[in-house]
This record gives C-alpha cells, sequence and structure tokens, in this order.
C-alpha cells in the first residue's frame, strides 16, 4: 500500500515538473488586438498557431468566455472539438467593435521562423465568420509590426513581455 | 363607447402577450437578483467618488507596470487586466489607492447567464429578440391603456389616486396595485424596447472616434504621470475603461472610455488628442440598462423585482376577471319574440348579470317565457308584458358600454303592446352618481305611453342581496308571480317570524275604505319607520308589504281595503288583542334623514304611513314639509288629529293637503307645482325629498321635480336620486 502511495506521488511530482521545463524554451509576447467599429455584439476571436500543413498546431488565446458560441468558430471548433485542451488559463473577454485588447501570449521559440503561421479567426452573434481574419508567418518580423485585419480586426501589435 | 375600445386593446395586448410576459417576469425576478447579489462583494473602494486618476494611475502603474486595460464596472468595483510576476495574464479586482489585489472576477455565473438569454431571446437569437423587444413594447402598451382605463374609472386625472371600491378582489388587486406600479412598469417596458431597438441598430449608437494625427504628438513637454491635468481633472467614477498605450513609445497613446465621452491623451505631455462626446442614442442606452437591470442599484433591483412579481398578479387577475365577465354570458331557451318576460341588463364588468340570470332562471323555472338581454339590444317584442331592468351605472352617472345606446333606441322603438316595467339599480353608495343610469331609465320610461311601472325603482347597494330580495318581494307582489332570489327558500319558516299584536283599529271609513291600524312587537325588534312588515295573509309563501310608522312603542300601519284583496282583507279582519305572525323587513333607504337642512313628504293616500312616525319622532324639528293628498276630506280626518298636534309641537312646518274628489280637485302634484320655490331651495340647499304613495303620484311629482330642478340648478331629477336626496317608496 505504502508503495503505490509513493508511486503516485512521484507521478504527480513529474507532472507537476513537467510544465515548467517545457516552458523554459517559449517567449511571453504581448498582443494589443485593435477592433474596427462594426456594430454588433462583442466579438468572439481565437488566436492559433497553423503549423506548415495548414493545421491547427497549438491555441494561444481564446477571447470570448461563453462556451455556447465557440461552435461559431468553426474551424477551430472543428480542430478543438477533436482535440480537447484545457483553455481557462488562456480564456479573456469577449471584444466589441472600436475596442482594443490586450493579451498575453506564450509562444514556443522553436515555432518562430519555423514555417509556422499566426491566425486570429473571428466570430460575431449572426454576422459573419472570418476564418482567416488575420494571418501572418509566425516569423521575427512580424512579431515587430503592425498587422491589419480583413474582418472585425483593424490591426494587431505584438511586443515581447519581459 | 372609448371605454371599451381600451378594454378591448387592453385585454387583446395582455392575451397576445402574456404567455412571453410571463416569461420575461419570471426571468426578471431572478434576474434582478443578480446585482443584488454582486453588490454584497466586498470590493468596491472606500471613497470611490473621491478617487482622481492622477490619484490612483501611478500606483497602478507601479504595481502592474504592463497594465493595458483599466475599467470600472456598474458595481463600482475597479478590473484591471495586467500580467502577474509570471508573465501569466491578470484580471483582477483592485484597490486603486493601494494597487493590492482583492479578488478575481467569477464573471457572469452559468445560472444567470442562461436565465439572461432566456429573457432576452429564448435562445432563439435575433428572432428571440425581437419576439422579447415586441413583448417590452406591448406591455408598454397594456400600461398605457391601462392608465387610461383607471383614468376613466377615477373619473378624471385628478383623482387618479382616490380610493377604490373594493367590489370584487381579483379587480380591486389589479386596480390598486396598477396604479401603484404604474410607472415602474412603464419604465420597464420602456427601457426594454430600447434596449431592443438598439440592438436592432435602428438608433445610431456607434462612438465614431477620430483618428489620432500622429504628427500633432508632441514629445514636451514631458509631465509626470500624477501631474498630467487632465488625469487630476477626472474621477474614477466618471471612468468606464482606459486603455493604457502599447508602448512607453508618445505615439501609443490613452484611450479613455468616460461616462459621456471618449478622450484620447497624450501619454507624455497630457494633451488631449481626441475628444468624442457619445450620441444621444448611447446615453440613453446606458440609462436605459441601468434601469432595465437594476444593476447600479440594490433598492431599485428589487423594485423592479417587486413589480415583475405585480405583472404575474396582473396577468393572473386580469385573466380571473375576464373569465368572470365570460361566464356570465347570456343562455337563453326562448326567443325574443315569444317571450312574455324581458329582462335588460346594462353591466360594465358582468356582475349584474348574476342577478339578472337568477331572476331569468326562476321564470323559466315557473314555466314562463322569459328572454335574457343586454340593454343594447331593446327592440320590438310582440307577446312581451313584462319589462324588468337590472342596471349598473358607469363613470359620471353614464350608461355602461353595453347599454349606451338604451336611451336613443327608446326614442324610436315602438312596442306593440303596453308594457308593465321594472327597473333596479345596481351600484355603491361609495360613489356619488349611486345608480343615476337606473333612475334616468325609470324616469324614461315613465315618459314611454305604452309603458307603466310595475314596482317603484329599486337600488342595490354593493350587491346586497338583502337589497335585491326587496325588489323580488315588491315584485313577485305585483306581478303576481313569486320569485325569491337564491338566499331563501319558498316556503315559509315560522322561527324566522315575529309575534305581533294588535293594539287598535280603525273601523274602515264609509267614504274612503281606509283605516289605520296599531300593532305591537313581543319581542324587542329594531323597527324604524319606513321599514316595511312582510304578512303572510294565507300562511303560504304569499306575502304583502306596508309601509311602517312607528309611533310610540306601536307599528303603524295605513291600508286601504281592496275588495277582495288578500292582505287588506286579512288586516281588516283583525280585532284588538289578536296576534299575527309577520316579519319586519328593514329599509334603511327610506329612513327618516339625519343631519339634512329639510325634508319634504310627499304622499297620496296610504302613503301617508310612514311618515306620521318619522314627524312624530322629529324632536330635533328638522324643518319638516308634508304635503298628501287624498280623496275627500273624510280620509283626511283620520289623520287630522294626529297632524293638528304635530303642527302646535313644531315636529311638523306645514301641512298641505290636496283633495281630488272635493273643493278644488287638487293633486299632490299641483301643490309642489305651486311650491316649486321651496322645493328647489330644498333641493339646492341639500334636503331631502320623500315620496310614498302610487307609482301614478311618482310619476307626476317627479316630472314636475324635473322641471324644477332642471330650471334651478341644471340638474336632472336622476341627479338628486342618485344622491339619495330623492327617496321613493311608492307602489
Amino acid at each position: 500500500m505504502a508503495a503505490i502511495c509513493r508511486i503516485f506521488v512521484l507521478m504527480l511530482g513529474l507532472l507537476l515538473v513537467k510544465p515548467a521545463t517545457s516552458s523554459a524554451q517559449t517567449t511571453k509576447y504581448k498582443c494589443m488586438i485593435q477592433m474596427t467599429n462594426y456594430m454588433g455584439e462583442g466579438a468572439y476571436m481565437v488566436i492559433s498557431i497553423i503549423d506548415p500543413k495548414g493545421k491547427y498546431d497549438k491555441t494561444l488565446y481564446v477571447l470570448g468566455s461563453d462556451k455556447k458560441w465557440y461552435p461559431d468558430i468553426k474551424e477551430w471548433h472543428k480542430a478543438f472539438a477533436k482535440k480537447p485542451a484545457n483553455i481557462s488559463a488562456i480564456t479573456g473577454a469577449s471584444v466589441a467593435g472600436g475596442d482594443r485588447t490586450v493579451s498575453i501570449i506564450d509562444i514556443d521559440n522553436a515555432k518562430v521562423n519555423a514555417g509556422y503561421k499566426l491566425r486570429f479567426e473571428s466570430a460575431v452573434e449572426d454576422k459573419k465568420y472570418y476564418v482567416n481574419d488575420l494571418e501572418i508567418p509566425l516569423t521575427t518580423e512580424s512579431l515587430a509590426a503592425k498587422s491589419e485585419g480583413t474582418g472585425y480586426i483593424r490591426y494587431v501589435r505584438f511586443s515581447a513581455n519581459n | 363607447m372609448t371605454i371599451s375600445i381600451w378594454r378591448y386593446s387592453h385585454l387583446l395586448l395582455a392575451v397576445s402577450s402574456s404567455l412571453l410576459l410571463v416569461l420575461a417576469s419570471v426571468t426578471g425576478i431572478i434576474l434582478a437578483f443578480e446585482p443584488v447579489l454582486e453588490k454584497q462583494q466586498p470590493y468596491r473602494p472606500a471613497d470611490f467618488e473621491q478617487i482622481t486618476l492622477a490619484d490612483a494611475l501611478p500606483v497602478l502603474k507601479k504595481s502592474f507596470p504592463d497594465i493595458s486595460e483599466l475599467s470600472v464596472d456598474h458595481n463600482q468595483f475597479v478590473v484591471t487586466k495586467a500580467s502577474d510576476e509570471e508573465g501569466k495574464n491578470l484580471t483582477a479586482y483592485i484597490d486603486p489607492k493601494t494597487g493590492n489585489v482583492l479578488g478575481k472576477p467569477s464573471g457572469q455565473s452559468e445560472f444567470f447567464q442562461t436565465v439572461t438569454t432566456l429573457h432576452r431571446s429564448l435562445f432563439y437569437h435575433e428572432a428571440g429578440r425581437f419576439l422579447m423587444g415586441l413583448t417590452a413594447f406591448l406591455l408598454f402598451l397594456i400600461a398605457v391603456s391601462g392608465t387610461i382605463l383607471i383614468i376613466q374609472r377615477q373619473r378624471g386625472l385628478k383623482r387618479f389616486f382616490t380610493r377604490i371600491v373594493k367590489e370584487n378582489s381579483a379587480q380591486y388587486y389589479h386596480v390598486t396595485l396598477g396604479r401603484l406600479s404604474l410607472i415602474i412598469i412603464l419604465i420597464i417596458a420602456l427601457t426594454g424596447t430600447y434596449l431592443s431597438v438598439i440592438r436592432f441598430e435602428l438608433l445610431p449608437t456607434k462612438v465614431l472616434s477620430p483618428d489620432v494625427d500622429p504628427d500633432a504628438i508632441r514629445t514636451k513637454p514631458a509631465l509626470s504621470l500624477s501631474d498630467l491635468p487632465v488625469f487630476k481633472n477626472t474621477r474614477l467614477a466618471d471612468v468606464q475603461t482606459i486603455a493604457f498605450p502599447f508602448s512607453e513609445d508618445a505615439e501609443d497613446y490613452y484611450t479613455l472610455k468616460l461616462n459621456d465621452r471618449e478622450i484620447t491623451v497624450n501619454q507624455v505631455t497630457g494633451d488631449i488628442l481626441t475628444e468624442s462626446l457619445y450620441p444621444t442614442a448611447l446615453v440613453v442606452s446606458q440609462l436605459s440598462l441601468n434601469l432595465h437591470t437594476g444593476r447600479t442599484n440594490t433598492v431599485w433591483a428589487l423594485i423592479l423585482a417587486i413589480a415583475s412579481a405585480n405583472i404575474l398578479f396582473f396577468i393572473y387577475s386580469g385573466f380571473a376577471i375576464t373569465l368572470k365577465r365570460r361566464g356570465k354570458r347570456v343562455k337563453n331557451q326562448y326567443t325574443a319574440d315569444e317571450s312574455r318576460f324581458i329582462i335588460l341588463v346594462g353591466s360594465e364588468n358582468g356582475s349584474t348579470y348574476r342577478f339578472a340570470q337568477l331572476v331569468h332562471q326562476q321564470l323559466v323555472q315557473r314555466g314562463e317565457k322569459a328572454w335574457l338581454a343586454e340593454l343594447n339590444s331593446y327592440r320590438t317584442y310582440p307577446k312581451a308584458e313584462h319589462l324588468i331592468i337590472l342596471t349598473s351605472t358607469y363613470g359620471l352617472g353614464d350608461a355602461p358600454t353595453n347599454a349606451a345606446k338604451f336611451e336613443s333606441l327608446l326614442a324610436t322603438v315602438s312596442q306593440p303592446n303596453p308594457l308593465r316595467y321594472s327597473v333596479v339599480g345596481f351600484g355603491s353608495t361609495a360613489y356619488p352618481d349611486f345608480c343615476k343610469f337606473a333612475f334616468d331609465i325609470h324616469n324614461r320610461l315613465e315618459q314611454q305611453p305604452r309603458a307603466t311601472p310595475l314596482v317603484d325603482v329599486h337600488t342595490v347597494n354593493d350587491k346586497s342581496l338583502a337589497e335585491f330580495s326587496l325588489w323580488t318581494k315588491a315584485w313577485a307582489q305585483q306581478a303576481g308571480i313569486p320569485i325569491e332570489v337564491a338566499t331563501e327558500t319558498l316556503t315559509l319558516d315560522p322561527a324566522t317570524l315575529d309575534t305581533l299584536q294588535v293594539t287598535a283599529h280603525s273601523a274602515a271609513d264609509a267614504n274612503d275604505d281606509t283605516f289605520l291600524i296599531r300593532l305591537k312587537t313581543t319581542s324587542a325588534v329594531p323597527v324604524t319607520s319606513g321599514d316595511l312588515l312582510a304578512i303572510y295573509p294565507a300562511g303560504d309563501h304569499r306575502e304583502r308589504l306596508y309601509s311602517i310608522g312607528v309611533l310610540g312603542d306601536a307599528i303603524q300601519l295605513s291600508v286601504r281595503l281592496h275588495p277582495g284583496g288578500l292582505g287588506s282583507g286579512f288586516l281588516h279582519r283583525l280585532t284588538t288583542g289578536e296576534t299575527i305572525r309577520a316579519r319586519i323587513v328593514s329599509n334603511p333607504h327610506f329612513h327618516f334623514p339625519v343631519n339634512t337642512p329639510a325634508v319634504v313628504m310627499i304622499s297620496n293616500g296610504t302613503g301617508i304611513a310612514p311618515f306620521l312616525g318619522m314627524i312624530s319622532q322629529n324632536i330635533a324639528q328638522t324643518p319638516c314639509y308634508l304635503y298628501c293628498g287624498f280623496r275627500n276630506q273624510a280620509s283626511l280626518d283620520l289623520y287630522q288629529p294626529f297632524l293638528d298636534q304635530q303642527l302646535a309641537t313644531q315636529r311638523l312646518d306645514t301641512l298641505s293637503v290636496a283633495l281630488s274628489r272635493e273643493g278644488e280637485k287638487q293633486y299632490v302634484s299641483d301643490l309642489i307645482t305651486r311650491d316649486h320655490t321651496l322645493i328647489g331651495r330644498v333641493l339646492a340647499e341639500g334636503g331631502v325629498l320623500m315620496l310614498c304613495g302610487s307609482l301614478a303620484m311618482q310619476k307626476d311629482v317627479l316630472a314636475i321635480l324635473d322641471t324644477i330642478s332642471q330650471a334651478r340648478t341644471g340638474q336632472a331629477v336622476s341627479y338628486y336620486q342618485s344622491r339619495n336626496q330623492i327617496r321613493t317608496d311608492c307602489y
């Protein structure tokens, strides 16, 4: 019995330690999204990393906390439904037209300048859904520039957070 | 007629929106508790109203160097968005004076979120929002039509908050609570409608922020955060959100959304770069949201909850009233053409129908052909002999909706047969125009050539069965058809009768067949002059009523002997010392008035009986004038000694006698015409006229009184009848 307990505690310890080791290779960025002056409800948006094959690699941030509307962000929801992940730590409020929001996102250093892309996907209740409101290559350059959106997003800016 | 348009729309609107209104009210009550619960949380900074941005921002900037956003919610909790020591997103309630984290916003609970969606859109998105917005607008229309109904019911805006008579509880509370919560319901409805209008972008609420011109951004003079003038002049209480500059570069600036405008501020110099006032539609929309949800004030939120609960009650009581009214729909077995008895009803809310149906049922049960309809359907009735009208009064002595056309129909429709009619008025003495419409109809019918009254007009106060039974007795006696109100049985119950002993009996007068009989009760039964004595001459259900005059401790009846008369023959045969079984029926409407400037008594024949008792008890010496008519001097002789005595003791001021078959051959109505100045004055002063005698006499006298009062005060005689200033007890 005692042996089982010990193993259990050890496994628990390993589980807790693991994220700390992996986070060593990531960089935090402040990401500011400025919205256009569209009319309607607050936009639900997802920031994801897309791998070189065009598949969802990782969800960086979800703007909008009510799960009820997640199916509206169609493509991401499809992928997300297959591969559920705990996103409560990277979820913020939805953003209304004309507003701006700053989120902090964790980007794996290995994925920068390696053919990955950053995708900003957006949906507003009873309005158009943009699978690619903004999609930029995940490069050092684009992480330093201001990028214009095509849907509800006017532009996005980043700055390394340190 | 306008009243019914408002009532129908009130009902129609309520029916069409009731389901959604129930849903909105129930969810509304629940949602009202959300702000109440929220405000229990200890996140509101002390002295919040005094804190300026120049106080708060340097503190926050120090505690959270990468703060990106600050917002002040409707609870005046301050929320910041920044990152914690590990660089993770941090959204927290903070104390703006210390920079301490007080707690983390938990977001709207799942429960309230679901209820809110249900309240707002029924889970049907746009379509649902439209329906709920429409429901709010219908609620507004219901409140408006309800207000108009109350104004009409209370006879004027000024009397909006005067007392409401409690007739039946659903109706009473519907109106009473309606008045109290009216304003709040109007606010709920209007703000709800407005929020929907805003939601569908029918009004411009977007803040059009001008673009900042990068070339105009100065970098000098650089001031410290706590010295920027605009921050010194702006309090946290004025702020909705502040977006911090994304970097320390001068071309990144502060964006402040205040309560009434949006400004951008140079982070180095504190210059205001752009400023745009919110459109009125947006300001109103924020106000509407605060008023509709009660999110800024616990007390208001609770008031909204109570008002929502009231809406539920209105839906319940409104339908209860309607169902009750519908239940009173008429069911006739016979047609109007074949019926001998025509019962017509004037009723605003249907309660008078209950009485009419009682009469209708009784007649039909007795094998009579009777027709029941509303007064507005008055037409020719080929086989009719009896017309019975039961009506209430609406507003300022006006006709109820379903009787409004009756008076004009009366002028155009002529009946093939002579009709004997009887009018019963229903109402409440709490209103000034008690049964005025009934008096009006009665007086109008008297002018009809082919209509004769069967009994005097009767009134029923507050649906009193006792008063209604007085009419049924009088009518049954005259029509010869025993009808009874439901509370009584047709068999005679001896236990309810009193025993009376004959103490004096005058022999029938040789010329006039009139005699006086005095009786004494053997037990202490309260009796007042003007009450009625019900006797049962044959010991069966047949009842005869006589007006009582109380003289000392004796009851005096004045009776005319009819050949073969059931009641008069019975009384005539009685001898002194004999006892009879009878019942005293209280008739308070014909009692001697108290606190009145003057009383005029008008009688003919034996109608003098109650007045004899009243005069003898006029110890207070209220000015009292008696006009009485008799056939001849011999009939007067019976009363002369008594009346002389009353004149001597000043219990009676004047005595005027008209003799119809001797001397000047006058009727009592001629005396009234002669003394019109006195009569007019008594009416104008608020004095009381009492009439007792035959219906023919009443008809003549009322016609003269109408002329007198029209000339003197411009009011119809029914005005005084409805105010109890003209009281009649005729047969």
